[in-house]
């Protein structure tokens, strides 16, 4: 199979998507000639034009408020956040209007758009661009949220990202927008909710998100020349969550690490650690760990930065700890 | 004030309507005082000429966004009191079963994009509503109908600068009531509201919001060269609510005078003013006038007895609606 | 019984009151109804009536003064009292302890504790009392009888004077150590008697760090003068076992008995892993039988094998240390030869060890029957074992913080009792010192 980058995964399935709906189309900042900082929409205006690829000026809340309502009326807007870390700017219209709107309706009025974005630190980009906010957006009902974790769940959720009548965010991680993996030819959809084993293990189940699948890839990789068996777990979309799937793997494994890259308290990883200790407990032998990032403002320094996001030998002895029996009382 | 014999049937309507808003608003009075209806409510008492002079210029298919005090926009635009009783009394017969509440009443077939409880909260929506039509080629107009209060709010300059860019089909009607909650607008307004619109470009007019004429033939007018792609536009109305804030706000003495509310209430109001001219005309009786009123009133009465009696969504309703593809988000 | 008088609540706001003057003196008859004393308030002054009759006593706020709503101010009496002792002032919210359950409130005297009976026992049923709360009482006297896995036996008071106060009932399971009587040398007004349930607050005397560190408690509690066998009490502070949540289900569903991982004192906490230890441990009815198991341990300060070990290796080229430990540990023997299996590691090694030089050890077939098995758990967690008697006599070496613990299990027909005190004094030298002893 050809491989292809995250960001031409992503870039396609815009073009096939925006091919097949006329009604899709895509707003942001620098989005059409410039086709983003990270050129992952590069090419999309000769297409479509620009009528369809609307760059706006810098006014987060002002075109998201405008993509709201422009899929309560009959498109389906595909809005372009540049950083992740933009989201505080835009939340009143996130949180109060796009994920309230199908309910505060009664089910009358729908939004369908696609919030596209970004997470991830260690680009050496400090505190307002490295953020990974998919917890806030998580907590709200209404809002559906995926994580691809590479080119080939970025293409399969934003096809269906864009075909889903409710608002959906996608954080794409910023770092692995070059990273190549098999994308098919033909086309395909990768349906919401539906968690991918990644790896099959029979020791502790790695449950990661995003970038964080590598990571608990290779920490498995680790792990498995020291004979412990990890099976590794990509949820795609944290809402919906694929549970059934986390608490058979745990409920046979009976160990878990949860590792997502926003920050660990009040995060993704609280959540999932929460319903498995909830829905596994009887199949628990060791505590469920929850691995995020370091509960501090991303720091600029390399040398700081680098400690502050979970990594492969620190999920693997994390892992080691729960297999040794050891008493554990943090992460 | 010129007649035509061939607009007799307008004028009847916009009186008609006007005197609707009144008695759905003074039955929504008597719900609250009596402790019938759950939370409060914001009167749009007073203000009637706006959205009727407004939305008796609109289609059916033209959109409007409304705000907390919006029942007035709401019947203006064709709603039926039956649905809009229910929704108040949180029923399941409601324009939103119940789950919106008199802030969120959205009447989608008649073109109602919902009332926003936020202050300045629909002016995205709008401004992607007139988007929607320019994209789609559709010659539907939006009105964002806001109050001088949410002048104040940032949101509004980011979307006016685009739909100026962008030449939308949307009106921007500033009801301006005299008060920002509990606040007099001079207070809390800077300068010229209508010199901030002017300021992106838009056409801006300040209009007597009593005059229900005036509003209306105004309208007519930027409705029409807006479908052609000459808006935006922007309105600023002279009004006046006659209630506080919400039904609550009863001791109002520390911000306005009661001598204040008299002189517009006596000598500004809008029905009164109105019925005055259609009976000076000849286009209506005193008798027919009252004919009028008193269906009107029955009409009310009725559907507040109807919706008293009309029963609550069942609890398996709770989780319904919070996504459009899943019945139940708990489930 | 004595009536509190309190301050009253009088307004909706109101969360004290001032006395503006008593109209009873302290000593003075009341009947109830009568106005004791006068309160003013934000609102008003009024008279406060007496809810009971009887004498008016330990009055404790003076008038002037501001007292918080539903604070005692004096009480009723049913008898007129010279010396009206003041009650404590108390605030509505925190009552006094009821007599029986109260942690410092027992009459003074010696305590006496549920005795330790039988190696592994770390608790004792209290069968019955013979002797009543209140009754005088010598030092032989029999005091209770207690039952524990091996027998019933009867418990002196060990000292003369009055039983004071009774901890435990008939038929409660009463931990070692913990007070169950206390003798007073007064004839006691008010004895006590309370259920050890009761008392179970105060009466452990664990802190929660224990649970982690059973060494340290186990070093505290056996010093390592006393040659007592260890127990290996390695519970969570409130008793509780520490297992996972699966451990514990499977446990469950399989009918093991956790208690008994603690009994052989195997650390906590358990996973699933250790429950195949359980189902390996001599099941309950062997070891009630096994009248003629020994079990024996030794604790030396220091382990003074690994620098033997690597003198030996250094000088002598000896560098396979479980040869030496079996060549140290069949000198013990009886006969002073024999084939000595090491287990270490997870590993099991065979040794044929005659008389002679270390250098001389021979490793043996690994299928021949040994006289003596050698497991060495230095590098493990595990700091005592209760394991039972096996095929052979079994020694067994646990690290205990810097100590060494040293355990002799054996068959009551493997070694006479003082062949295996023997066995076990001369192992526990060797291991301190071994080139003293080779020398």
């Amino acid at each position: 199979m050809r491989e292809i980058t995250l960001s031409q995964a992503v870039n396609e399935a815009l073009a096939e998507e925006m091919r097949r709906d006329e009604r899709v189309f895509i707003i942001g900042e620098d989005v059409a000639e410039a086709g983003t900082p990270f050129k992952v929409l590069a090419g999309l205006v000769e297409e479509f034009g620009t009528g369809r690829v609307v760059d706006t000026p810098i006014a987060e809340p002002g075109f998201m408020g405008i993509a709201v309502g422009a899929a309560m009326t009959g498109t389906r807007p595909v809005v372009d956040l540049m950083f992740g870390d933009f989201i505080y700017l835009i939340m009143d219209q996130l949180c109060n209007q796009a994920a309230k709107t199908h309910y505060m309706s009664g089910g009358k009025l729908n939004v369908p758009l696609v919030l596209r974005t970004n997470l991830g630190a260690t680009r050496r980009s400090a505190a307002q661009h490295s953020q990974s906010l998919q917890a806030l957006v998580a907590h709200i009902p209404g809002l559906k949220v995926a994580m691809p974790s590479s080119a080939y769940e970025a293409k399969g959720l934003m096809k269906t990202a864009i075909r889903d009548d409710n608002p959906v965010v996608i954080f794409e991680d910023k770092l692995m927008y070059q990273d190549k993996a098999p994308v098919p030819e033909e086309e395909y959809l990768i349906p919401f909710g539906e968690a991918n084993i990644k790896r099959e293990g029979t020791d502790i189940t790695l449950i990661g998100t995003s970038s964080m699948v590598q990571v608990a890839e290779k920490a498995a990789e680790i792990l498995a020349r020291e004979g412990i068996e990890a099976e590794v777990i990509d949820p795609r979309t944290i809402v919906p969550l694929d549970e059934a799937t986390l608490l058979k793997s745990v409920r046979k494994t009976s160990r878990a690490i949860v590792i997502d890259e926003g920050h660990q308290s009040y995060g993704v990883t609280a959540e999932i650690a929460s319903r498995i200790n909830e829905k596994a407990f009887y199949h628990l032998d060791a505590p469920v760990l929850r691995m995020g990032a370091m509960d501090v403002p991303v720091p600029f320094s390399p040398a700081l930065e680098d400690v502050t996001v979970p990594t492969p030998e620190g999920v693997a002895e994390n892992a080691r700890r729960l297999m040794s029996g050891e008493m554990i009382h943090a992460a | 004030m010129a007649k035509t014999k061939t607009n007799t049937e307008d004028y009847l309507q916009m009186y008609r309507q006007m005197v609707r808003i009144r008695t759905f608003e003074d039955n929504a009075n008597k719900l609250y005082l009596d402790a019938k209806m759950p939370g409060l409510t914001h009167m749009y008492s007073g203000e009637e000429a706006v959205a009727v002079g407004i939305c008796e210029a609109l289609k059916v298919t033209d959109k409007i966004t409304s705000t907390h005090r919006g029942h007035g926009h709401c019947v203006a635009k064709g709603a039926a009191f039956k649905e809009m009783f229910c929704e108040l009394l949180g029923k399941e017969e409601g324009y939103c079963r119940g789950k919106g509440g008199s802030m969120h009443i959205a009447d989608q077939s008649n073109g109602n994009l919902g009332a926003n409880a936020i202050v300045g909260g629909s002016m995205g929506i709008a401004t992607g509503s007139a988007f929607t039509a320019k994209m789609l080629g559709t010659d539907d107009v939006t009105v964002c109908f806001f109050g001088d209060g949410a002048t104040a709010q940032g949101l509004l300059y980011e979307v006016m600068n685009m739909a100026a860019l962008w030449k939308l089909p949307v009106i921007y009607a500033c009801e301006n009531n005299g008060y920002s909650e509990y606040t007099r607008t001079e207070e809390i307004a800077a300068g010229s509201i209508t010199a901030r619109a002017e300021a992106f470009g838009i056409e801006a007019h300040q209009v007597d919001g009593q005059d229900v004429l005036a509003v209306n033939t105004l309208t007519q007018k930027l409705v029409a060269r807006a479908r052609k792609g000459e808006g935006p536009f922007f309105l600023e109305l002279m009004t006046y609510r006659y209630h506080g804030h919400h039904v609550g706000d009863i001791n109002r003495e520390y911000y306005r005078t009661k001598d204040e509310e008299k002189d517009w209430k006596e000598n500004r109001d809008p029905i009164i003013r109105f019925r005055g001219w259609l009976v000076s005309e000849g286009i209506a009786s005193e008798d027919e006038i009252e004919a009028m009123n008193a269906e009107v009133r029955q009409d009310a009465e009725q559907a507040v007895d109807y919706a008293l009696n009309a029963k609550y969504p069942d609890v398996s309703e709770v989780d319904m609606h919070v996504y459009s593809d899943i019945k139940h988000a708990l489930a | 019984m004595p009536h509190d008088v309190t301050m009253p609540q009088l307004g909706m706001a109101q969360d004290a009151g001032k006395i503006v003057s008593w109209l009873k003196a302290p000593g003075d008859p009341v009947a109830e109804g009568d106005a004791l004393f006068e309160v003013e308030t934000d609102k008003a002054t009024m008279e406060v009536e007496a809810q009971a009759a009887g004498f008016l006593s330990g009055v404790t706020a003076a008038a002037g003064e501001d007292v918080p709503v539903g604070q005692v101010i004096a009480r009723i009496t049913e008898e007129a009292e010279d010396d009206s002792a003041p009650p404590e002032p108390s605030a509505p919210s925190a009552p006094s302890a009821p007599q029986s359950s109260g942690g410092d409130d027992l009459p003074e005297g010696i305590e006496v504790t549920m005795p330790q009976l039988g190696m592994a026992q770390d608790s004792g049923l209290l069968v019955a009392w013979h002797k009543s709360p209140g009754d005088a009482v010598q030092a032989d006297d029999v005091l209770f009888e207690v039952e524990t896995d091996k027998s019933t036996m009867e418990v002196p008071a060990g000292a003369d004077g009055y039983l004071a106060a009774t901890l435990a009932e008939a038929g409660e399971d009463v931990p070692v150590g913990n007070a169950v009587a206390v003798i007073s040398a007064e004839a006691p007004s008010n004895p006590v008697t309370r259920s050890a349930a009761a008392a179970k607050a105060p009466a452990p005397k664990a802190e929660p760090e224990q649970a982690e560190k059973p060494t340290e408690r186990e070093t505290r509690q056996k010093p390592a003068s006393k040659p007592a066998p260890k127990t290996a009490p390695a519970n969570s502070a409130n008793g509780r076992i520490l297992a996972s949540p699966k451990a514990r289900k499977m446990a469950l569903d399989q009918g093991l008995d956790l208690n008994r991982l603690v009994e052989a004192g195997h650390p906590q906490p358990y996973h699933v892993a250790d429950l195949e230890v359980l189902k390996s441990l001599p099941t309950k009815s062997a070891q009630t039988n096994a009248v003629q198991t020994r079990h024996l341990t030794a604790e030396i300060p220091a382990d003074g094998f690994a620098d033997f070990a690597r003198w030996a290796a250094d000088t002598a080229g000896l560098s396979d240390q479980n040869a030496l430990l079996a060549g140290l540990a069949a000198a013990c023997l009886p006969t002073g030869t024999g084939t000595v299996r090491v287990e270490a590691l997870g590993q099991s090694h065979s040794y044929a060890v005659m008389p002679g030089p270390l250098s001389t050890i021979q490793p043996a077939e690994p299928d021949r029957p040994a006289d003596l098995i050698l497991r060495d758990l230095r590098f493990s967690r595990i700091t005592s074992v209760h394991l039972g008697a096996e095929p052979a006599p079994v020694l067994t070496l646990a690290r205990n913080g810097d100590a060494l613990a040293i355990t002799l299990e054996c068959a009551g027909d493997h070694l006479t009792a003082s062949d295996a005190l023997t066995l076990l004094s001369e192992f526990a030298g060797r291991m301190e010192q071994p080139l003293r002893h080779l020398l």
